[in-house]
């Protein structure tokens, strides 16, 4: 067995599996964070996308021995008591998601995306999403929606974006 | 002090102890919830009184966006197994044996079971030729033999390598066209492999093509395609005390499911309740039952519920499929561009199993000469049996293929007379009250608008 | 070297079952403080139906959208529904549910007359009133109503109501009959640019003008729109199950059973064509399947157009073009006098 302690959504998790567990199985199994989907277990769809010390990354392919000591974030962390993140706003309003089983992995990838890029094209926003694949949409809607999403951030921090800038 | 005062007072002590320490007392079985905001202010559009013609945002979409909605594959409920099926991997044989036993005996493995302890062991939307598990013949290679329940999903992976099926291989037939000849394998025998025809006849095409100044022929083809729906198909079968039987189902038909559980089980359909839940993409491949009779079977078995979710493998070997269609065209044109005859024969390769083939050939016999005004009329379709994956409902039931025909078919005559492709368009198609292939007087007409406002908007121009 | 082509496609794709019996049953209930609850056997695969379902109990009623809320997919306590194929669900389901509403309608109605001094063909409902036609000022809340139509008269506002498309059967012979009640119509124009070194094709924009009867909801039109495209330019370009001799599967998975992905994904501009059909409820008919029957149509003409080769088997893949191009341009060059 395998002991592992992570930081899921800003809280400390432990959890003492078999070491061939994935981080996938660990989320949904262990964590009962069922957000992360499987979509196919072997990285191809990006359902199970979530974010590990700022990089998304596909939690069926990663054990979950190499997120020992990492921070984990999956969709079940993007909201707030208070609101839903800008993300999830947009794409509520804009209708970018239909049966939504690949929106977990999409917004995370967005997400990723975003706080790494405030002002990216529409082309950028295609590569980012291209390792998540979505049968109901054809994406449009995921793509004006990750732009006003982008917009709505960049209003509300002006001073990150000054400093990213610089 | 008698033993009952020092067992109260022993307890006492031990209460009082742990109310002093610092040990977190929550039960571990308290599942933390993570944080999301309750919003109880709808969003203008939700709120206005004109409810039709409003973008309405979706209720579910919310729940969506924050990973709250519960597929089958996120519910668990006490005491669960989990239930995978072992495929056969050869495309037509005949089972000689089935062993077991070896997965029977494996720690963490609950049931097995096999074909013939299905009460009835078929189904199907029109024919019921699909069995549940095959017992004695093997049509594709998708095809379930055994199926067997586990504490994990890991251990009824490993328990079905354990299983041991012995084949006779037998002939296979793969090509639709081939299987349409006398001396073709039956897949089915000994029925022909042609299982179902449609035709429709209107006019006369001789006189039409007689009064034709050009005749225009083509052949196309198009694929087998999956649906790829992201969540794969999936159930959960329970039942209770009295012996009254619970699925959990991704189908998009339960009212449907219910009644192919209560013949393939034999039960009364009050003792049966479907719930489907949010599907996760469906297309048309999630419009039938596939495991559910199996799960349900060992969950009686095993006196627990047992969770069955298919493989992304699975998705493709074992559930339904588009068909693919080889389409003739035969078009008789006058010099102004009109149609006047066509003559359409279709081959839909039907796979092993009927499934909506009957449907699908229905349609796509109808819709094959196009949204066009032709007097004469012959449309003949034939689904033929195949040892390949059974095709089924796929999004347009057969019109993608017909249109992809008719529309290369009508460009080409468009590019021999040298006519702009809108405008023929525009020349032969519907109007309002405009007869259909079927006789049918069509009304709500609006292709040539639909053209118009296309090319409108696309820019289209024509060109000199 | 890079070459651009359009190409048209239309086509027509029907409502419902071919011929055969497809109903679909509801029951619409409206609560004590005029709020409604809608039970439907369907099924909600992502295509927003349930929404969609939602507006039309609401239109019926006078109420607002999230006044509304939708039980679906519980044999146990939701009425029997066809189910969520043959793009049904709109027109069919739509219809029982609106007949459902009216149903439960008319016993507001009955409630309300009294109070307002009136006929009931002479009530409406609307704005989340019960009011006289043509005199909204006569009006009664619909939560008023409601609640004494259950609470004083003792008659609850429930409705049921099932529906069922009429067709007329297909003769065995030559097939004439009326298969479906109602068709759509719809458009797609691709533009794209083939690679003439390579076959390789890009598909820029697609301009699609679909028509769904009344658009009860026009964002999740645009959004079945879309989505049916990525099939569309997936079924012209890249998918295919593959079989061995042997009739195994060769790609049983998605790294080499290719689909479109955020990249492949032309821009697309979605018109929706003024229509109403009175058969539909509130003039809708339905949009789902339509949306991917004319892309692959639309590209494999646009490819044509491009570099003048006539691909026949789907899908269009590179090396499929690249072959029709050095097959044309061989055949020309045999064709170029000496």
């Amino acid at each position: 067995m395998t002991d592992v302690t992570m930081i899921v959504n800003g809280q400390t998790r432990s959890a003492s599996v078999p070491p061939e567990t994935t981080l996938l199985q660990l989320l949904r199994e262990q964590f009962n964070l069922t957000g992360a989907k499987l979509g196919c277990d072997v990285g191809d769809c990006g359902a199970c996308t979530v974010i590990v010390d700022g990089q998304a990354v596909n939690a069926c392919l990663m054990l979950a021995g190499q997120a020992d000591g990492r921070q984990v974030l999956t969709i079940e962390g993007m909201a707030s008591r208070e609101r839903l993140h800008p993300i999830q706003k947009t794409f509520e309003n804009s209708g970018g998601l239909q049966c939504g089983f690949c929106g977990p992995g999409v917004l995370l990838s967005a997400k990723a995306l975003l706080d790494e890029n405030p002002d990216p094209s529409t082309q950028e926003i295609r590569d980012a999403l291209s390792g998540n694949l979505c049968r109901c949409t054809g994406y449009t809607k995921m793509i004006e929606a990750v732009q006003e999403a982008a917009r709505l951030l960049r209003e509300e921090s002006p001073a990150q974006l000054t400093h990213a800038q610089t | 002090m008698d033993d009952k005062t020092k067992v109260l007072e022993r307890e006492q002590l031990d209460i009082e102890s742990l109310r002093e320490s610092e040990v977190d007392l929550r039960l571990p079985a308290v599942v933390p919830r993570e944080p999301y905001p309750i919003e109880t202010l709808a969003p203008d559009a939700r709120q206005q009184t004109r409810a039709v013609g409003q973008r309405a945002t979706r209720p579910d979409g919310r729940l969506h966006g924050l990973g709250q909605t519960r597929y089958i594959d996120d519910l668990s409920f006490p005491g669960m197994l989990h239930a995978r099926i072992k495929r056969a991997g050869i495309a037509s044989a005949r089972i000689k044996s089935i062993d077991t036993s070896a997965a029977e005996s494996m720690p963490g493995v609950m049931a097995v079971l096999t074909g013939k302890e299905i009460p009835t062991n078929s189904f199907g939307p029109s024919f019921q030729d699909q069995p549940v598990l095959v017992d004695d013949l093997v049509f594709h290679a998708g095809d379930g033999v055994a199926a067997v329940a586990a504490v994990t999903e890991q251990i009824a992976n490993e328990a079905l390598a354990k299983i041991v099926v012995e084949y006779e291989p037998l002939p296979a037939v793969l090509d639709p066209v081939a299987a349409m000849r006398e001396d073709s394998p039956k897949v089915h025998a000994p029925d022909s492999n042609i299982y179902a025809t449609k035709v429709i006849r209107k006019g006369d095409i001789e006189k039409g093509f007689a009064e034709s100044d050009h005749i225009f022929e083509g052949r196309f083809s198009t694929q087998m395609i999956e649906h790829v729906s992201l969540e794969p198909h999936a159930a959960i079968a329970d039942w209770d005390a009295n012996g009254r039987l619970t699925v959990w189902a991704t189908i998009g038909r339960i009212t449907l499911a219910r009644s192919d559980m209560a013949r393939t089980l034999k039960l009364p359909m009050s003792r049966i309740r479907i719930i489907g839940t949010i599907v996760g993409g469906n297309f048309g491949g999630k419009n039938e039952i596939t495991q559910e009779p199996a799960l349900a079977l060992l969950s009686k078995k095993t006196g627990r519920p047992v969770k069955g979710v298919f493989t992304r493998g699975e998705e493709f070997t074992s559930t339904t499929t588009r068909h693919p269609i080889v389409m003739d065209y035969k078009s008789g044109v006058a010099n102004d561009g009109r149609i006047i005859a066509r003559q359409i024969r279709l081959v839909l390769d039907g796979g092993a199993y009927c499934s909506w083939s009957e449907t699908t050939l229905g349609k796509a016999c109808i819709l094959a000469p196009g949204p066009y005004k032709i007097d004469n009329v012959v449309a003949e379709a034939f689904v033929v049996y195949t040892n390949k994956t059974m095709t089924g409902a796929m999004r347009g039931f057969g019109a993608p293929q017909v249109c992809f025909a008719y529309e290369s078919h009508m460009d080409d005559i468009a590019k021999a007379l040298g006519k702009d492709p809108l405008e023929i368009r525009l020349l032969n198609a519907f109007d309002e009250g405009s007869p259909s292939p079927t006789g049918q007087v069509l009304h709500s007409v609006v292709v040539k608008e639909s053209l118009r406002k296309a090319a409108d908007r696309f820019g289209w121009e024509p060109r000199s | 070297m890079k070459r651009r082509g359009r190409g048209i496609a239309c086509m027509w794709y029907p409502i419902g079952f071919t011929v055969s019996a497809n109903p679909s049953a509801a029951t619409v209930k409206v609560n004590e403080d005029g709020t409604a609850t809608v039970l439907t056997g369907t099924v909600e695969t992502g295509q927003g139906s349930l929404t969609v379902l939602g507006q039309i109990a609401a239109e019926a009623l006078g109420i607002a959208t999230d006044d509304v809320h939708v039980v679906s997919a519980d044999t146990d306590t939701t009425p029997m529904d066809t189910g969520a194929i043959a793009s049904r669900t709109t027109y069919v389901t739509g219809n029982a549910i609106w007949l459902a509403a009216e149903a439960a309608k008319a016993i507001l109605f009955e409630a309300a007359a009294p109070i307002l001094g009136v006929k009931v063909s002479q009530l409406e409902a609307k704005d989340r009133k019960i009011q006289v036609k043509n005199f909204p000022q006569r009006n009664v809340s619909i939560g008023e109503v409601a609640h004494r139509s259950q609470a004083v008269l003792g008659q609850p506002a429930i409705g049921s109501a099932s529906w069922n498309p009429p067709t007329v059967a297909m003769d065995p012979d030559t097939g004439q009959g009326k298969p479906f009640a109602t068709y759509v119509y719809a458009t797609q124009i691709a533009e794209v640019d083939v690679d003439d070194e390579t076959g390789e094709v890009e598909v820029l924009r697609i301009a699609a003008a679909h028509d769904c009867g009344t658009a009860i909801n026009p964002m999740l039109v645009e959004g079945q729109v879309e989505g049916g495209i990525s099939m569309g330019v997936g079924m012209a370009l890249q998918e295919e199950m593959l079989f061995d001799a042997d009739g195994r599967h060769i790609n049983p998975n998605l790294t080499n059973y290719i689909m479109p992905t955020s990249l492949d994904m032309p821009e697309i501009t979605v018109d929706i064509v003024q229509d109403f059909d009175p058969t539909g409820p509130f003039g809708a008919k339905g949009v789902g399947e339509p949306t991917a029957v004319p892309t692959a149509a639309a590209i494999l003409n646009a490819i044509h157009d491009a570099v003048g080769v006539r691909v026949t088997s789907l899908p269009a893949t590179s090396e499929k073009v690249l072959a029709a191009i050095k097959a044309s341009r061989a055949v020309e060059q045999k064709q170029i006098p000496a």
